[in-house]
């Protein structure tokens, strides 16, 4: 089946930043973009067990004249095939779209709903977090500027939604055939408690086939230590939450990385299924 | 625990929850209502209902960001479509901007903004327990049941509209939970509030010339119903039209329904008060008035909710309903002065079903409210013979509930149990057969021989051997003349014999369409194609195993 992307297209310098690091991304692991270029500030986007609204910043409705052709453009100028241009069949408003959400990715900027002059590093925005949370798909949150990434960088926590995003991350470097690096920072576990996981889970092999290196970081903090990820690299993280508590500190080792690291990032959420 | 017992108890929790919303919707409306009665004596008192619905809607669409409707719709939407989710902030939303439209004057009713509130506690409740699809459209129900039945202090009535408009099936498992729930929003209301339309008290003696008089009564309510759904509708679309921010146009209309309340007072807000004085005998008044009263209600009402504030048309069904009874009563009366008629309190409440069975096409709410709010069965004949007929006319002239009319229009209303239903929920990426052997354009006759000697399929799809696009199918009937003709082998490229123009399925589409096209072409199966790549083949035999399955799960129940 082939393997689709949804992007919501800002006809905006940054936007076009954005959708230049979507069609980066798809290029180099064969993936279709299916681009929604909005034409109501809201839509609705109905996941298995809720329901996340999206109020998109005015910006998403600049210029609806020319957006069609400025995402084709970029689109194509990365060599891509034609995109596919989502157009919504469901209503649960006049003015308040249904978006699927049967895709394998997604691609949002650190924030959806505010306006561009609000965004930098360090903020990831509620819409954001929770499409994240309720998503079946990884999100892919470029960074600012477009900057190609050359490797791939999975920070590995040793939970078990750690071990999807490694899965994820060993999938997506033998399909793009880009180098894959993990990066582990020691806690309460040690480096032998990490790989008896890795054992356990009988990836032994496609670690030693896959990874390029596997970093531990023994001392330092986790922001400290983020200065060895390269700076070309994609970082695919997890962000977790279950039980209360967890809930309430969701993502917050996405929100240290994403605050520190100006690199692009994929976010494996809880409910991810593994699609690719 | 058991499933049963567990619905039963989170109905019972969210028939409280919804009742206690009702509670507050209502004390909102009387401190609204208090605090704004000072200013009645001013002339300028008809912009007080413009300000109030241009607050309300600014209310919903910068603040809260709805960007929905006036509640019903969506709730019936989100149980057919995405198994009962809606947004925590449905759950409040409405009430305060129902408050600030009806406190100010607005013409509209507190039931559907009560009822998405109470659907949406319900729904959220159900994720915050991360209970499964059937069970959150259950507790969705019975939200909507405990907030109408709190409302209106009307357990019957709420239990059976949301079997009848929301759930639109009857189904042991849901029946259940929903009059727990029912009993829970009356109870709520009971004992935090006095019921506003309870006529307990009265006592109606119908005899056979009123019984037989109410089929007439019947074919006005029709034609009332029909007027006013059509009276809703043209000017939510003319509003439409008019190049104003929203929040302008809620506060023409609403000066427009102020200027109207100036003369007849008795169109502005819910209108309870005006429905007591009817049901009691107390209302006075000609038929000249009567007719009036019944159209500027209409208009207002019409105004207040289609030029945006925020509100339900069942309080104005009632209301609209009742002013009918009085006008056919006082026309029945004028026309046979020497019959004695029963009491023109029992028309006003006959013309109340009338008017709900005609605009909702919800003949048991209709009946089952009046038996609610009079506590007995005085009137239950002609009650009976109003809301069927009324029902029967309307569907004539309007084949679907204002609520439904147009979700049904836009494809978008799935009942329970039906074809449409049962396909919505399978989706085309379920049902694809990729098991098919592509074969470039270029291939010999003679190479594509030995392809279909190791396939068992007898469709194969043609692509670009460059660019990978989907180019055309061949089917083995199509080419049978050529197969056992080996000369053409080294001759014939597959580019020369496919069929090109082939019908193909979006992996998007909705399944009811595919099955459409494929019944108008005569088509078994056709190639599904996303962005001109051959994904694989959906097939009519694949579609109804699966269909059957579905129907099976969906009919366990």
């Amino acid at each position: 089946m082939e393997t689709q992307m949804l992007h919501i297209f800002r006809n905006t310098p940054l936007g076009r930043e954005t959708l230049l690091q979507t069609s980066y991304f798809c290029k180099h692991l064969d993936i279709l973009p299916v681009i929604y270029i909005p034409r109501y500030l809201k839509f609705l986007m109905y996941f298995e067990n809720e329901v996340v609204q999206v109020d998109l910043d005015s910006s998403y409705l600049r210029s609806p004249d020319t957006a069609r052709d400025h995402a084709l453009q970029i689109v194509k100028n990365m060599g891509l095939p034609e995109p596919k241009f989502l157009e919504p069949k469901h209503f649960t408003a006049s003015t308040l779209p249904d978006i699927p959400v049967d895709y394998d990715f997604m691609s949002c900027p650190r924030s959806i709903s505010d306006l561009t002059s609000k965004i930098g590093l360090g903020y990831i925005g509620p819409r954001v977090r929770r499409i994240v949370h309720s998503a079946r798909f990884p999100v892919l949150i470029p960074s600012s500027v477009f900057k190609p990434w050359k490797s791939l960088a999975v920070l590995f926590g040793g939970s078990a939604n750690a071990v999807k995003t490694l899965r994820l991350g060993m999938r997506l470097s033998s399909i793009s055939g880009l180098p894959l690096d993990v990066f582990t920072q020691e806690g309460r576990r040690k480096r032998g408690d990490y790989e008896n996981i890795i054992q356990q889970e009988g990836l032994n092999t496609e670690m030693d086939k896959c990874v390029r290196n596997w970093r531990f970081f023994e001392s330092r903090s986790l922001a400290e230590n983020l200065y060895e990820v390269p700076d070309d690299a994609l970082i695919v993280v997890g962000a977790y939450g279950h039980g209360l508590v967890k809930e309430l500190l969701f993502g917050s080792t996405m929100e240290i990385v994403q605050s520190i690291c100006p690199n692009s990032m994929l976010i494996v959420g809880p409910n991810y299924r593994a699609l690719i | 625990m058991d499933d049963r017992l567990l619905l039963i108890a989170f109905g019972a929790v969210v028939g409280v929850c919804s009742g206690l919303a009702a509670v507050a919707l209502y004390y909102g409306l009387v401190f609204m209502v208090e605090h704004l009665s000072v200013l009645r004596e001013h002339w300028w008192v008809f912009v007080l209902p413009g300000i109030g619905m241009a607050v309300s809607s600014l209310f919903l669409e910068k603040v809260v960001r709805e960007g929905a409707g006036h509640g019903v719709p969506e709730v019936v939407y989100s149980v057919s479509r995405h198994g009962g989710l809606l947004r925590l902030r449905s759950s409040f939303s409405r009430l305060i901007s129902n408050c600030l439209t009806i406190g100010s004057g607005g013409s509209a009713g507190p039931e559907a903004p009560v009822i998405i509130s109470g659907a949406s506690i319900g729904s959220n409740i159900a994720k915050l327990f991360s209970l499964n699809e059937r069970q959150r459209i259950t507790l969705v129900g019975c939200g909507s049941a405990g907030a109408l039945s709190a409302i209106f202090n009307a357990p019957v009535a709420g239990m059976v509209f949301t079997i009848e408009i929301i759930m639109g099936e009857w189904s042991a498992a849901n029946v259940v939970p929903i009059a727990v729930a029912s009993v829970a929003g009356a109870q709520i209301t009971r004992l935090l509030r006095a019921p506003e339309v309870s006529f307990t008290h009265l006592s109606f003696n119908v005899d056979l010339t009123s019984t037989l008089a109410s089929v007439g009564l019947a074919v006005v309510t029709a034609a009332v119903s029909i007027i006013f759904a059509r009276a809703l509708r043209y000017s939510h679309h003319f509003s439409d039209k008019i190049p104003l921010p929203v929040w302008i146009r809620a506060f023409i209309g609403g000066c427009l329904v102020g200027a109207i309340g100036l003369m007849l007072p008795g169109v502005l807000g819910e209108g309870y008060h005006s429905i007591g004085k009817m049901v009691e005998g107390a209302f006075a008044g000609g038929l000249g008035l009567m007719v009036l009263l019944v159209a500027a209600k209409i208009l207002a009402t019409a105004l207040t909710l289609g030029w945006g504030g925020s509100g339900g048309i069942f309080a104005p069904c009632l209301v609209i309903g009742s002013f009918a009874g009085l006008m056919y009563h006082r026309f029945i009366d004028l026309l046979w002065p020497g019959l004695s008629w029963v009491n023109e309190g029992c028309y006003a409440l006959l013309g109340m079903a009338g008017l709900i069975s005609g605009t909702m096409h919800a003949p048991l709410t209709g009946i089952f409210l009046i038996v609610d709010i009079t506590g007995r069965y005085d009137t239950i004949l002609p009650l009976i013979l109003v809301s069927a007929l009324s029902t029967t006319i309307c569907h004539v002239f309007e084949p679907a509930s204002f609520y439904l009319r147009d979700l049904i229009e836009k494809g978008q209303y799935l009942k329970p149990r039906t074809d449409a239903k049962v396909l919505a929920d399978m989706s085309i990426s379920e049902l694809v057969e990729k098991d098919c052997r592509t074969v470039p354009r270029n291939m010999l006759l003679g190479d594509f021989v030995k392809v279909v000697q190791q396939s068992h399929r007898d469709y194969f799809p043609v692509v670009d051997e460059n660019t990978g696009e989907f180019q055309g199918m061949i089917h083995l009937n199509d080419i049978r003349p050529y197969l056992f003709d080996s000369v053409m082998y080294e001759t014939v490229f597959l580019e020369q014999i496919m069929k090109i123009n082939v019908e193909t399925v979006d992996i998007h589409d909705e399944l009811s369409d595919v099955l459409d096209r494929m019944d108008a072409n005569g088509l078994f199966s056709m190639p599904v194609v996303s962005s001109n790549r051959f994904v694989g083949m959906i097939s009519k035999a694949t579609l109804l195993d699966r269909y059957r399955n579905e129907l099976i799960v969906q009919t366990q129940h």
